[in-house]
């Protein structure tokens, strides 16, 4: 216990802190920067694939989207199809049986039919303009 | 049927570009309901889509298949399948980005390249659209295949007997 004392004393550290390069001072700084800088690097790229990866179309999180987010249907409630088994005509009228089911509910959504983005419809539109 | 519909891109006239400026704050306000309205679409239907294809087609598929049976009719629909739902995602995608920044553009100060952004904006949907209309198409296609296999098979189960 004497030695470390000895050695810790305010002119000890004095003569290590001399004998360190510049880089070896401020190593402490450097790993907070090092940290940071490694951290931004990440955050850039997660960011790049939730924004290539159309992730960030099905986020109803974000702002603009509270209105509907509570909309979303949660329950997934199609049964899946065994892959395994054997094939005998009661199997495939299993498999009709779930498929029409599903399908009838696919289909029922004729979804982005219309045409709500037609300057009429919003308001603007006298297509007495010329077409280039 | 499906038509792909470009629309015509029209210059406004000054007529028309007063009454952007002047409606632009309910012009907005409507663009930002379909835009929310029309996310809730995607993740709902998208859902059902995937499903179809996920829990149902490639299922069914795979156990046939691993039955020795042939499945050529079947995979083939449900690959095209699978192509309609990859393009309705990125068609999605576009339009979702293009909608997105015709609500970005100050339509009191620019009228007309909110204009043609809206023009783009309106046929991209049209697209998705006509996606939507394809998958319903292969999904009635892969019903019909389903038939199709299972009178394949009973004839040959009769065969063999």
């Amino acid at each position: 216990m004497a030695d470390i004392k000895e050695t810790t004393t305010p002119e000890a550290v004095e003569v290590i802190d001399q004998d360190l390069t510049f880089w070896g001072q401020h190593r402490f700084m450097l790993l907070i920067f090092g940290t940071i800088i490694i951290s931004i690097g990440f955050v850039a790229v997660s960011l790049v694939i939730y924004n290539v990866s159309g992730s960030a179309q099905l986020d109803l999180s974000r702002p603009g989207y509270q209105s509907v987010s509570n909309q979303v249907e949660r329950d997934d409630n199609i049964d899946e199809y065994s892959a395994s088994g054997s094939v005998n005509t009661d199997a495939i009228d299993d498999f009709t049986k779930l498929y029409d089911a599903q399908a009838v509910k696919a289909k029922a959504v004729d979804a982005f039919n219309g045409d709500p983005l037609n300057p009429e419809i919003l308001q603007f539109g006298d297509p007495s303009a010329s077409t280039e | 049927m499906i038509s792909t519909q470009t629309f015509a891109v029209t210059t406004l006239s000054s007529e028309q570009e007063s009454q952007i400026r002047e409606n632009c704050v309910s012009i907005k306000s409507t663009l930002n309901q379909l835009h929310a309205s029309d996310a809730l679409l995607r993740v709902n239907r998208g859902q059902v889509y995937e499903s179809m294809g996920a829990k149902l087609m490639n299922r069914f598929n795979g156990r046939l298949s691993s039955n020795g049976l042939d499945i050529k009719g079947l995979s083939l629909v449900s690959d095209n399948y699978q192509t309609a739902l990859t393009n309705f995602r990125s068609d999605y995608q576009q339009y979702e980005r293009q909608l997105s920044a015709a609500i970005a553009i100050d339509c009191t100060r620019d009228p007309q390249a909110f204009h043609l952004s809206l023009e783009e904006a309106r046929t991209k949907r049209q697209k998705v659209h006509d996606d939507v209309i394809k998958l319903h198409q292969y999904i009635d296609d892969y019903r019909s295949a389903v038939n199709d296999f299972k009178l394949n098979f009973e004839r040959l189960s009769e065969d063999n007997k």
